[in-house]
């Protein structure tokens, strides 16, 4: 059996993963902090891409990053494709994980006691060193909760996936499209045994990275 | 208490691990996007193709609608095989795929499928109404080329209302066919191409209750080797592929 999507999908849920913490953390850090104008707004626009069916997502990413697309014809120009790559699906995974990060994270950081930053500003500590030394520490928790939500969303992601990345073996097949392509030709055993490799892949990577992550915490 | 650097860099090491992975499985490929009724059929024809063409085949298969749109904005496709000519039609005028290699390769039969788990064997679509049959299942009419040739015969007949309340609605003939075959529904109209699996049994469809389904490929204007794309249509249109097309239940150019 060819086990190519299974480390497609290990790629793309990591790397994908590891650009929703880079991006998500700052805007739930931003999102629980500030007191803005129209904070519930954006707080609830940032959840949006839950609400629509993935392929209907999909298909508006394809609209806007396709050959076609203001974004995709700009990245064309600089000779960077996007649609139908590898990294369409890391762009999939992350539009799927983004909201759910975010939401855990922003929970986390509003639950931290703001006196306790309030006494670090006050021992002459910078905003970075507010937020590595007292502020994530607190929230980490619910930031590990909001990561993981994240890395199974991207894992398990198909219908975006598939609309901007396409079904393509050995290219852009993901697990759960490999998943999907056996169970519609009735390919049941195949379909059985990778949709077992997925949860055993995604147990072992989370209980892995749990232990690493205790040692600190 | 900083956050442990061990764990991106385990991360990154998995990452640039699996990334030299990707890049070896990258062999140069020729990739079909083809409907799902063809599933079958271009299943045995991508290995024949392979072995004479000295490449590698990508199956991709889908629904029609599905892959036509992805083509338009650029899916990296070299041969298109629709289940119905206007959306290769649509792609010719927006310029996607090349007009020049539109070619016919097939025409596409319906029947009416009954699970053999089911009990009584259907015979004909009046049966439908029978109020044992609960559920019957039809590929979406709305952009499914094998639904709206099952539409159109049901309304020819004059069954259509009657039907109706009952139809469950497969994203594709495939998916279609997959009600069948576990059983979820008690009879279905799917395509003849996809028919021949052990759990049902089927009884063809007259052809003249619904427009032709002429089934049309094109090679696709991105295709960095359409002479691959135009090499594999002449394969499929040529004699052994004929052959196992026709194997297939599919109706050839010529015999109409």
């Amino acid at each position: 059996m060819d086990l190519f999507p299974v480390w497609l999908s290990l790629r793309v849920s990591l790397v994908a993963t590891a650009l929703t913490v880079v991006l998500g953390i700052p805007v739930a850090w931003f999102l629980a902090r500030r007191r803005h104008v129209g904070k519930e707004m954006m707080a609830a626009l940032v959840v949006s891409p839950l609400v629509l069916p993935p392929t209907v997502l999909g298909y508006y990413l394809l609209v806007l990053i396709g050959s076609r697309g203001p974004l995709g014809r700009l990245l064309g120009r600089l000779g960077i494709e996007l649609a139908f790559t590898w990294r369409a699906a890391v762009l999939a995974a992350c539009v799927g994980s983004l909201p759910l990060l975010i939401r855990a994270a922003q929970a986390g950081f509003e639950s931290v006691d703001e006196r306790l930053e309030q006494a670090a500003r006050t021992l002459g500590r910078s905003e970075s060193s507010v937020f590595w030394s007292v502020s994530l520490p607190l929230a980490w928790r619910s930031v590990v909760a909001g990561v993981v939500l994240a890395f199974c969303r991207a894992f398990g992601d198909f219908g975006i996936t598939l609309m901007v990345a396409g079904n393509i073996p050995g290219r852009t097949q993901t697990l759960p499209l490999a998943i999907y392509d056996h169970v519609q030709a009735n390919a049941m055993r195949e379909a059985n045994v990778l949709a077992l490799l997925a949860v055993v892949a995604v147990i072992v990577l989370l209980v892995g990275v749990g232990r690493l992550v205790r040692v600190r915490y | 208490m900083r956050p442990h650097w061990l764990v991106p860099l385990v991360l990154a090491a998995l990452v640039l691990g699996t990334a030299t992975r990707v890049a070896a499985a990258d062999p140069p490929t020729l990739t079909v996007f083809a409907a799902a009724d063809l599933a079958f059929a271009l299943r045995d024809l991508a290995p024949r193709f392979e072995k004479a063409a000295g490449v590698k085949v990508a199956l991709v298969l889908g629904s029609t609608g599905n892959l036509a749109r992805q083509i338009e904005h650029g899916a990296p496709a070299d041969v298109f095989f629709a289940a119905n000519e206007t959306f290769v039609d649509e792609l010719v005028a927006k310029g996607a795929v090349i007009p020049q290699t539109r070619t016919l390769y097939a025409q596409g039969r319906i029947v009416l499928a009954t699970p053999k788990a089911f009990g009584p064997r259907l015979a004909v679509l009046r049966q439908l109404t029978d109020p044992r049959v609960r559920r019957v299942a039809i590929a979406n009419p709305q952009h499914a080329p094998y639904g709206k040739a099952a539409e159109e015969a049901l309304r020819k007949l004059g069954l259509w209302d009657a039907v109706r309340p009952k139809l469950v609605y497969g994203e594709n003939i495939r998916h279609t066919l997959q009600f069948l075959q576990t059983g979820a529904a008690d009879a279905g109209i799917v395509a003849l191409s996809v028919a021949s699996v052990p759990e049902i049994d089927w009884v063809p469809i007259d052809p003249t209750l619904h427009a032709p389904l002429n089934q049309v490929v094109a090679v696709v204007r991105r295709s960095r080797r359409p002479e691959l794309g135009v090499a594999f249509v002449q394969f499929v249109n040529g004699g052994e592929g004929r052959q196992v097309m026709k194997r297939y239940g599919f109706v050839l150019p010529g015999e109409f």
